[in-house]
């Protein structure tokens, strides 16, 4: 068990030397020089060459990456230059809308899609079923901004029920808040639930074939009480990974999404950055939410040995 | 005399073995009981024949502009309307979906073509494998749209930095998929009846390990190509993708977002279309793997009648 807890803890670090690695090479795909792409068409070549002195560029590239490790390791993510303050200061300054959108819609995710599988299994080739089945499929099909845009006009421009955009942070009120991402976090969730609730049901169709389910019932206990406390309990290890990849999509996700609503989260962030070429805006968030991603994963991971039993012995 | 004994061979040379044809005419029985999966498959169908006759579908160059008539809702001369410069959005629509198939094809083609060396490559060989797959899971640590943002940033926008972007996203997905099934097909015998007859790797890769790891690789392209038409569409929505003047159904939906409240058509429409082909692709892609998932095709009708499902994309 503590092997198992060590070896899995300690294969991030290759998955992070990776993703710090493919973050550098990011600001060295450009065509030419990235320096001049910064300071645009009207500079200077001072300008260039500070830009370029800035980033570390005049050095050698081996050079250039082992400043980059080390940088990393000590949390300096660079500075940016068009906004005039360090990255990781950037960064933080947006986290607060992200994270909150991105557990509304993996909330909503989770709360629409598991009951979903577990009814959709248990009344199984029912109506019920079939129907479930069919909005989760239709569900799937549809873009995460291109619902967004949808649910804008229906009940923002439409009804005008709710806020057409814009964020109201969180110390102005937990109901302005969540009136504020309501419609965001639908977007992102609602699509993610269509995947959960697929894999929910196909994994408890899987357990209630198991003899012990038959010995359940066989021994008189209640449906409800074989579906929630004996199936429900062994299929939801499928339905775990799938809520971990659920997050990065959804963590993905809101980047678009943002854009849609207009809230100034990590997903502005980065497109503003992308369309002022500031790269190390660009390589900070990318880095931020690939280790956030690769941290979801892990406690996914170890969520499984608390939930089964069974894993420690393996 | 050499003695080269293939599977196939041997499979030939046993009397019980079914023709080929028929085992193909069973497949497809199969495959046209599931109603949702004919459907998939006719979704499909129009989309390939809308990406291929575009110019005769629409008669109207999508980028011709008409200031005059701008925000003309639907009409019977402009069936979708016209967008905010006057363009008539049917034609942008019908070459948006063709564009959106071409990044698709070749985004499958090029993710299925680099997976499949990695993942072959890793799992027959094992030196490699430790290092081809840390490279792999790094890859798959970036959410995939963040990813090919941020690759598109870095190239510079265009409809081949797109392809390319969103290739890099799904190579890590096919290359795991293929490593899993080369370590299990390595080991099995007639592999290992290939390399004790002294045949060459590459040989024995391609001809032997390489057929036996393709129907899996075949399901998870057409999820692929979904997933990169809706990357394709993200991107241009959010303005990074290709270039604004190109007619996209992410480019349509972008222009549309700013008149939600005068023009809604130019949401509604385009919207409908990327929906069409990703539910198409999406029931197609399951009645293909329950098709060539052999435990399914043998239980019969009685788990058919509900959609199947698997840990679609989710091959970690």
């Amino acid at each position: 068990m503590k092997v198992y807890l060590l070896r899995r803890v300690l294969a991030v670090i290759p998955v992070m030397i990776v993703v710090a690695t493919v973050t550098f090479v990011l600001l060295h795909l450009a065509p030419g020089d990235p320096a001049s792409v910064m300071a645009g068409p009207d500079a200077t070549e001072h300008d260039v060459a500070k830009i370029r002195r800035l980033l570390g560029l005049d050095e050698l590239l081996p050079v250039q990456l082992v400043r980059w490790y080390s940088r990393l390791l000590v949390g300096d993510l660079g500075t940016s230059i068009f906004l005039r303050q360090p990255v990781l200061e950037a960064i933080v300054d947006r986290l607060e809308p992200t994270l909150l959108l991105a557990l509304w819609g993996l909330l909503i995710a989770v709360l629409i899609g598991i009951p979903t599988g577990v009814v959709s299994a248990r009344y199984r080739n029912t109506v019920v079923d079939q129907s479930c089945m069919g909005l989760a499929l239709v569900g799937l099909s549809i873009p995460n901004f291109l619902l967004g845009l949808l649910m804008i006009l229906f009940f923002g421009v439409w009804l005008g029920w709710l806020p057409v955009a814009g964020y109201v942070p969180l110390e102005r009120g937990l109901w302005a808040n969540l009136r504020s991402l309501i419609m965001p976090a639908v977007s992102l969730g609602l699509v993610q639930s269509a995947l959960i609730a697929r894999i929910t049901r196909s994994s408890m169709l899987d357990v209630l074939r198991e003899q012990y389910i038959l010995a359940g019932r066989a021994k008189g206990l209640s449906e409800p009480n074989v579906i929630y406390k004996h199936a429900l309990r062994n299929a939801i290890i499928p339905t775990l990974t799938v809520i971990g990849i659920s997050f990065a999509v959804i963590l993905g996700g809101a980047v678009v999404v943002e854009n849609v609503f207009n809230i100034p989260g990590l997903g502005r962030l980065i497109y503003s950055a992308v369309l002022r070429r500031d790269y190390p805006v660009i390589q900070g968030v990318v880095l931020l939410v690939a280790v956030k991603y690769t941290l979801v994963n892990l406690v996914v991971d170890l969520a499984y040995i608390a939930i089964d039993p069974r894993i420690r012995y393996r | 005399m050499t003695v080269n004994v293939h599977a196939e061979q041997l499979r030939e040379r046993l009397p019980i073995t079914v023709p080929a044809s028929s085992e193909r005419l069973r497949a497809l029985r199969f495959f046209l009981r599931r109603r949702t999966a004919v459907v998939g498959a006719l979704l499909v169908i129009a989309y390939l024949l809308i990406a291929l006759f575009a110019p005769v579908l629409s008669r109207r160059d999508p980028q011709v502009l008409d200031v005059q008539a701008r925000l003309s809702a639907p009409s019977a001369q402009h069936w979708f309307g016209r967008d905010d410069v006057g363009r008539d959005v049917w034609s942008r629509v019908i070459y948006g979906t063709r564009l959106s198939f071409v990044v698709g094809t070749s985004v499958v083609f090029l993710s299925v073509l680099g997976g499949l060396a990695a993942g072959l490559a890793g799992g027959y060989y094992r030196r490699l494998d430790d290092v081809l797959m840390r490279v792999m899971d790094g890859l798959m640590a970036f959410p995939g749209i963040v990813l090919a943002i941020a690759l598109v940033a870095a190239l510079g926008p265009s409809v081949v930095n797109v392809i390319t972007a969103l290739a890099v996203v799904y190579i890590p997905r096919v290359a795991r998929l293929v490593r899993g099934s080369v370590l299990v097909v390595r080991e099995t015998p007639y592999v290992e009846a290939a390399r004790a007859l002294g045949i060459p790797d590459l040989r024995v890769v391609v001809r032997h390990v390489l057929p036996n790891c393709l129907s899996p690789v075949l399901v998870q392209g057409t999820f692929i190509f979904a997933a990169a038409v809706l990357g394709e569409a993200a991107l241009s929505f959010l303005g990074l993708g290709v270039p604004p003047q190109v007619p996209s159904l992410g480019n349509v939906l972008a222009e549309g977002r700013l008149y939600l409240h005068q023009a809604p058509w130019l949401t509604l429409f385009p919207g409908a279309a990327i929906m069409a082909v990703i539910l198409g692709l999406n029931l197609f892609g399951d009645g293909l793997r329950d098709l060539l998932d052999p435990k399914l095709r043998s239980e019969g009708v009685e788990k058919l009648s509900g959609p199947a499902s698997g840990p679609r994309g989710a091959s970690r």
